[in-house]
């Protein structure tokens, strides 16, 4: 009569609870994003082919990964924040916390669903603009071609990066507040932490020596994105950013990633669902 | 009495209402054992505290006071969830899936293996008459085929133990019938059995043992076999109107004593219902 209680259930319900929510997502509509993008890319190839001399690939190739990273961004910002409010609302989080499910499974299963979801997003945006860039440069192969997708592989790479941090906000932000405000916190944090340099400069121009003291903490505290922004410029002009720097960053974003996680997990674990 | 399946001490719990921050009691000192094998009805009014007695025990909810166990473990300890099957009152699921997919899902939470969560799901659909929807998406699913549904979730785990908050909740009489004997059968099984709901026939058909709530409180627990067999109720909805308007005659003394002593601070702690006290 009793259910298997083995070690493999540790796993299978974060499993299940991932996959659970990258059907949910990618059933959501979400194809329209894909077709949104597709369209701007293919529009800014006819049009730019037909203004530009000489730089309409290097402004193609700008604009599309701009294009892919915001909306990467809402994708990752909406679903995120929705994902733990929905299974609230909808009583579904019932089902789930009356089995043998711990807060951090269920959090750690939405956010890799979501990063999941995300990343087919971004590869599959990615695919499109590295064939619409290689089809107007009419390098289909050789070194040239490889660079190019190198290139586009390079920059996205950082791009999904970006969008892991931001997807572990809004789920964050999930846990304890609505949709509504964790879009906004979400939004507001990823656009501080893009202009977090800027806080620094306002400390040193208030020429207070305490201000600029609280301005530099929260400069510490906000997520620095601003310099995975610096890296990708790097690289699209040709410029690698070195080993140490591309480790730095990574681990600088998974640790933020954890964190945001762990404090998600303590949440939920205290929640009760009246 | 034989081994003790679920069981409560002095189980409480007080809400905080989130305007005026007051503090309102939504369950007062529940005390019960349900033994292995046993079908016990928890009935009572809308609001009365039937729910919130089930979260509290499931771990959904933290009790104020008291404590709750199942299987001889806390509530909400994950070995004890295992052996657990739940469904909530009017469930609702993810409209993105399909029922088979549910089920799949449902399955891997409890960490069952692919081929078992394959043969349960197929041995469960057919068992609530839902494999014609099986590889429907839930959004089309009725009220009605959700329920059965929800019921077959919660028995993908083989449990040791039951609990079903208001399962005959939207059915047809045939869905009524259906559900009765699935509960048959699984009483033939020794599943140990926790329901509320608010028909009151189908607890007599099914029941072995009743608890009457009423405004957070548990106010009698009766033997069904006992009610009628004594000749001073006619049926257990005799029974049951008998006890709540009792219940409801006594309440409203106290509280008159109440305002007659404290005529201010004091009277006005009343034992809220779950509706009346959520936040």
């Amino acid at each position: 009569m009793t259910a298997p209680h083995n070690d493999l259930s540790v796993i299978a319900p974060v499993a299940a609870i991932a996959l659970n929510a990258f059907r949910e997502t990618v059933r959501d509509r979400i194809i329209y994003a894909l077709i949104f993008f597709a369209a701007i890319v293919t529009v800014l190839g006819i049009v730019l082919g037909s203004l530009s001399v000489g730089q309409d690939i290097r402004i193609l190739k700008d604009i599309g990964l701009a294009a892919i990273s915001f909306i990467g961004g809402i994708i990752a910002v909406f679903a995120g924040t929705n994902l733990v409010y929905k299974e609230l609302e909808r009583r579904t989080i019932y089902i789930i916390f009356s089995k043998p499910v711990s807060g951090w499974q269920f959090v750690l299963g939405k956010y890799i669903g979501l990063c999941l979801c995300v990343f087919v997003m971004v590869v599959a945006m990615g695919a499109f603009l590295a064939i619409i860039v290689t089809a107007l440069s009419g390098s289909f192969a050789g070194a040239s071609f490889f660079d190019q997708i190198k290139e586009i592989t390079q920059e996205l790479s950082l791009i999904y990066l970006e969008l892991l941090f931001v997807t572990a906000l809004a789920t964050f932000f999930s846990t304890f507040s609505t949709p509504v405000l964790s879009v906004l916190f979400t939004l507001a944090i990823w656009l501080a932490g893009h202009l977090g340099e800027s806080l620094l400069e306002l400390g040193k121009l208030t020429q207070n020596p305490f201000v600029a003291q609280i301005l530099s903490i929260i400069f510490y505290c906000l997520p620095d994105f601003a310099g995975l922004t610096r890296i990708r410029g790097h690289l699209l002009y040709g410029t690698h950013p070195g080993t140490e720097v591309l480790t730095y960053l990574v681990t600088y974003v998974l640790a933020y990633v954890l964190m945001l996680l762990v404090l998600a997990a303590i949440v939920t674990e205290r929640k009760e669902f009246a | 009495m034989a081994d003790v399946v679920i069981q409560t001490t002095n189980l409480s719990k007080e809400l905080t209402s989130s305007l005026l921050r007051r503090k309102v009691r939504i369950l007062s000192g529940l005390n019960l054992s349900v033994a292995k094998g046993e079908t016990f009805g928890l009935i009572g009014p809308n609001g009365a505290g039937k729910t919130t007695s089930i979260k509290l025990m499931l771990g959904l909810m933290r009790a104020t006071e008291g404590k709750a166990e199942i299987l001889g473990m806390p509530a909400g300890d994950k070995r004890a969830l295992a052996q657990v099957g739940y469904l909530p009152e009017n469930p609702y699921f993810y409209s993105h899936l399909t029922g088979r997919e549910f089920l799949d899902f449902a399955g891997q939470l409890f960490g069952l293996g692919s081929r078992e969560r394959k043969d349960r799901s197929k041995e469960l659909i057919e068992t609530v008459s839902l494999a014609e929807a099986a590889d429907m998406q839930m959004r089309k699913y009725s009220k009605g085929m959700l329920q059965r549904l929800g019921i077959a979730q919660s028995l993908i785990n083989r449990p040791a133990v039951i609990f079903w908050d208001e399962p005959m909740s939207g059915l047809d009489p045939i869905g009524r019938r259906d559900i009765r004997q699935i509960l048959f059968g699984l009483k033939e099984k020794g599943t140990t059995i926790f329901f509320n709901s608010h028909l009151l026939p189908d607890v007599n058909e099914v029941c072995d043992r009743v608890g009457v709530i009423n405004k957070g409180r548990l106010i009698v627990q009766e033997e069904v076999k006992n009610i009628s067999a004594g000749g001073s109720y006619k049926d257990l909805e005799d029974f049951f109107l008998e006890v709540i308007n009792k219940s409801e005659s006594e309440s409203n003394a106290r509280t008159d004593q109440m305002a007659a002593i404290t005529p201010e601070k004091e009277a006005a702690k009343p034992v809220k219902s779950e509706e009346e006290a959520k936040p």
